[in-house]
């Protein structure tokens, strides 16, 4: 049984690991080579892979090779020319097509709407944390929009937001004249953002007081003897306190805001008015499922998704320095 | 770090090499079906209403085969197609089909059976036979028809003190009618232009009494001239309707399917481009505003000279597979499902116009007689020749027309070279 050889060996190790970082890593390894001798040595030279085949064929076959497959249809064509190689035409019509470049602005304007989404859920939390009047209703008020499905939260808007409906209705009774929040291109994007963040800040807050709770409360107790007002404490006390719990709603925001928006606009805006709301998880959509387009798809999603690997190595990169510096 | 510089050459020496290899949606030849049973793949089978037609239907073909089982397996609509190309490409579809008109048959025509040896006796009894047609052979026995009449509320007309019985017939008398109808406190058209799917009922229902017969005909058979003024007419009506408030408030946020069909129903319009079967037509609004008060118009004729007629094409109907073992015996079973008695119950329960043109009508109220009558002189709808391409940017086009944020003359300039390339 080679896997019951090779467990006394792993022991040390783990044992050397527990004693601290300054164990040398040449060191542990030494005491696993001398009890693997013999025939065990290439079992247990094997084993390491093998216990990591499952995961590795998971990920190879199940995430790598659809990925590699997207990648290749994207240089083939669609219609007549379906399983031709078409070289990077793909590529050049998706630049030239005004639609994928709206699409692409829009997530410019998600990346600089980020600190909004982020700020709102921090700010809350704060004053949560600093038992404002009813604190206890609000936070279970402000996490109740989280467990709603996006289709459920965009019907809700829909009627709410319509050119004669509620919202429109209380404008108008202070004066204001209506605005068609959902039909006017230069505000549509917005209104759905919005109602993106009202719908999932719940969550980030959630994970804001959590922040709190490690929060040393005798920093924020010397910070008011010595007078400090509220934005004061908010700025020297409260957000240096939170730095790394900040970073991290930062990530998970924006991977929330350029994965699961789709469920919004398709219920909100279909991508309109004038197609100023798409992003390019629809556009994928529409020209995959509506156009018939499976190549030109496939290349929207090549560049999808190295956006979204650019996207995340630079907050990997962010969170490594962060760590460094705590 | 070098290993990983050694991957990243592999990843990308593998990518190149393979890149543009295979297909995106894959090329399978198909075989299948058996000889005592035919199965039948539709979207309706699993309405209550449709029972009393699958009933009619299965009574008629047991008659003529006996000794051969129907199977019919209800698909969700939302996933039809992608079920249909998938089982199209394993080879082990249906033997019979539902297929929507137009490009949703014509893009799979390489999988079915031209039928007009079997069904050459239901040609003239039939209507909407064009939708089904492919390079001159038919495809499918229609079942229904779609199209896109234009709808009028008979009480608003009272109410404004214009005459229910005889709607405008000209253009100039329509905008004069509609100062009447605003007066009395409604808005001219329930429009939902949400989807950009608006655009599409104005150009069909419209188009006859703007573009000329030639015209018109050319642009059925694909020589668009997007260039001619009556073209261009269609959209600059379509801005100044928007521009002169005729539409409901915020049409760019109305959803069409079913805001715009509720504000027509609920007496806040007074006209409303509808469709013919399924959803938005006669039998959902004379619900609401009853038979009496539902009136259908004749479009009014814009450029003097035209003559208008009634857009519609064949909605959905029945196919049969390649791969069935005996054609024959599924035609009959496509005749069976567009026979008389099978239609009438559809058309009864289901609130469709059935493609039977000789099934009686008058039951129905006056909108769907008034709609029957117009048949024979109609003609198919113009936005159902375009690319769904070309459709897709109209309906986009059509939200910046109604914003005003574009011109007539960009508009059929973009839609021209949208045409043009397929």
């Amino acid at each position: 049984m080679p896997i019951g050889n090779t467990q006394p060996s792993v022991r040390p190790a783990l044992a050397g690991r527990t004693g601290g970082p300054a164990v040398d890593p040449a060191a542990r390894r030494r005491p696993a080579r001398r009890a693997g001798s013999g025939g065990g040595l290439r079992a247990e030279r094997l084993a390491p892979y093998i216990l990591v085949a499952p995961a590795v064929l998971i990920i190879v076959l199940l995430r790598l090779y659809p990925l590699l497959l997207g990648v290749n249809f994207s240089f083939t064509g669609d219609g007549t020319r379906n399983g031709t190689a078409v070289g990077i035409d793909n590529y050049r019509e998706l630049l030239t097509d005004p639609l994928f470049r709206t699409a692409l602005g829009n997530v410019g304007w998600l990346v600089l709407l980020l600190p909004v989404a982020v700020a709102i859920p921090g700010l809350l939390a704060t004053f949560i944390y600093l038992r404002v009047p009813g604190h206890r209703v609000y936070r279970s008020v402000y996490f109740f929009p989280a467990v709603l499905s996006p289709v459920i939260v965009g019907a809700i808007f829909n009627l709410l937001l319509a050119f004669d409906g509620p919202v429109n209705a209380v404008l108008g009774a202070v004066g204001v004249p209506p605005t068609d929040w959902l039909g006017n291109p230069d505000i549509a994007m917005f209104v759905v953002v919005g109602v993106h963040v009202w719908a999932t800040f719940g969550m980030s807050l959630v994970v804001f007081l959590a922040g709190f709770a490690t929060l040393d409360s005798a920093l924020l107790d010397a910070a008011r003897v010595d007078g400090a007002s509220l934005p004061q404490v908010i700025r020297h006390v409260i957000i240096p306190g939170l730095s790394r719990t900040i970073q991290f709603v930062f990530v998970t925001t924006m991977i929330g805001m350029l994965t699961s928006m789709f469920g919004l606009l398709y219920v909100m805006t279909s991508g309109g008015p004038e197609g100023s709301t798409y992003l390019p998880e629809y556009y994928i959509w529409i020209q995959q499922g509506q156009m018939n387009r499976p190549a030109l798809a496939s290349a929207a999603s090549t560049v999808l998704f190295v956006i979204m690997l650019v996207v995340g190595l630079l907050q990997i990169q962010l969170l490594r320095r962060a760590g460094k510096e705590s | 770090m070098k290993q990983r510089a050694l991957w990243s050459a592999a990843l990308v020496v593998g990518l190149v090499t393979m890149a543009g290899c295979g297909s995106a949606t894959g090329s399978g030849n198909s075989s299948g079906g058996s000889a005592d049973k035919l199965v039948v793949w539709d979207w309706k089978s699993g309405e209550a209403s449709a029972a009393q037609y699958l009933d009619k239907a299965k009574a008629d073909f047991a008659k003529k085969h006996p000794d051969v089982t129907v199977e019919f397996v209800a698909q969700p609509f939302d996933q039809y197609y992608t079920l249909l190309g998938a089982a199209i490409q394993a080879g082990k579809g249906p033997d019979v089909m539902l297929f929507n008109g137009g490009g949703q048959i014509r893009d799979r025509v390489d999988a079915l059976v031209p039928l007009d040896e079997y069904v050459a006796e239901d040609k003239q009894r039939l209507a909407g036979w064009d939708a089904f047609t492919s390079d001159g052979k038919t495809y499918a026995g229609p079942v229904t028809l779609q199209g896109h009449p234009i709808y009028y509320n008979k009480a608003l007309y009272a109410k404004a003190g214009l005459d229910p019985a005889t709607p405008a017939t000209t253009w100039s008398k329509f905008l004069a009618d509609c100062t009447a109808i605003a007066r009395a406190g409604a808005k001219c058209f329930a429009l939902g232009n949400k989807e950009g799917v608006g655009i599409q009922f104005w150009l069909s229902a419209l188009g006859s009494g703007i573009l000329t017969a030639q015209e018109y005909d050319d642009w059925i058979a694909g020589k668009r001239d997007w260039n001619s003024p009556n073209v261009k007419r269609v959209f600059a009506l379509w801005k100044e309707a928007g521009e002169a408030g005729l539409n409901n408030d915020g049409a760019n946020s109305t959803a069409m399917f079913n805001d715009s069909f509720a504000i027509f129903q609920s007496g806040k319009a007074a006209h409303i481009i509808g469709l013919m079967s399924d959803v938005g037509h006669w039998k959902d609004f004379n619900e609401f505003l009853t038979p009496e008060n539902l009136g259908v118009m004749s479009a009014p004729v814009v450029t003097e000279g035209t003559t208008p007629s009634l857009a519609y094409d064949g909605g959905i109907g029945y196919a049969v597979a390649k791969w069935t073992k005996d054609p024959k015996i599924a035609a009959d079973l496509v005749r069976s499902l567009t026979s008389t008695d099978a239609l009438k119950a559809f058309y009864a329960d289901a609130g469709a116009v059935a493609a039977d043109t000789t099934i009686d009508v008058s039951q129905g109220g006056a909108a769907v007689a008034g709609i029957v009558s117009e048949l024979k002189g109609g003609k198919p709808a113009l936005h159902v020749a375009l690319s769904s391409k070309t459709i897709d940017l109209m309906g986009r086009l059509s939200q910046q027309l109604l914003s005003g944020s574009i011109t007539v003359d960009e508009v059929v300039k973009q839609l021209a070279a949208s045409d043009q390339a397929g």
